[in-house]
């Protein structure tokens, strides 16, 4: 049984904070692309995550989306990981505007630890806006690392 | 509408469509928020709500395919992954051991 690593989830490369697109759709193949070239999917998976957020939008709030597939998309999941990319121009998200996507790609359960340091953050009205804010990968996963009792910021 | 009896909840389950991602972080609030009670709280997919489930939340877009596999379970409906005014309603009942109508 061993923890799972934030790090080996979220991989430096896949934490890119300087993203532009046009549309959701735009953001959402970016998010396909980054869990594509981090060998967490397979090119079947973008489309999936496309088809998900048809039916359900995955914009959670304070400017934060988590696109990620539908159950059919799991097949094309090779290894549980995240990617974080930032739009500072912001995305429009069915009239909210996404800064933040976190994609996500997972058939386990080692990325939930992240998801909930995620919700926890986002409650906080001033950690929602820092983690939008944040300009460098080091501080994004710091924050996003489970149970980080304070904020280095 | 069905009343709930919080003393009954022995296990809450919030449903997705692929339960790995909205569903998975709704369901790490709620545990935490409820760790208290002594309600377990679990996060599958629709087609995966087990059968021993007393209390399911899922996105209103799902409701309809939530009810078809819960059976005679009760299913609340929500829109917002953070901060839904549904979600909220049950989890202030929960804790305080509050009846409550689905």
């Amino acid at each position: 049984m061993s923890e799972t690593n934030p790090a080996e989830l979220l991989a430096p490369g896949s934490i890119r904070l300087q993203e532009t697109a046009a549309d959701k759709t735009e953001a959402i193949l970016a998010c396909g692309r980054a869990l594509v070239e981090a060998g967490c999917v397979t090119e079947d998976y973008p489309p999936a995550m496309l088809e998900r957020e048809q039916s359900i939008s995955t914009y959670i709030g304070e400017g934060v989306a988590i696109p990620h597939a539908t159950l059919a998309g799991k097949e094309a999941v090779v290894r549980d990981g995240l990617c974080f990319l930032r739009f500072p121009d912001g995305v429009d998200w069915n009239g909210n505007t996404a800064t933040v996507c976190i994609g996500i790609a997972a058939k386990g359960e080692g990325h939930v630890d992240i998801l909930a340091q995620l919700a926890q953050i986002l409650v906080v009205p001033e950690r929602a806006e820092a983690l939008r804010l944040a300009d460098d990968p080091d501080t994004v996963l710091r924050m996003l690392t489970p149970s980080a009792a304070t904020e280095g910021e | 509408m069905t009343t709930i009896d919080p003393a009954a909840v022995k296990k809450l389950v919030v449903a997705c469509d692929a339960g790995m991602g909205s569903s998975a972080m709704l369901a790490s609030t709620l545990k935490k928020q409820l760790a208290k009670s002594g309600i377990a709280v679990e996060h599958t997919s629709v087609q995966g709500i087990p059968a021993d489930a007393d209390l399911v939340l899922t996105h209103a877009g799902l409701l309809d395919r939530a009810r078809g596999v819960a059976g005679s379970t009760p299913v609340v409906p929500f829109n917002l992954f953070l901060g839904d005014p549904a979600v909220t309603k049950v989890v202030t009942a929960l804790q305080n051991g509050r009846p409550f109508d689905v």
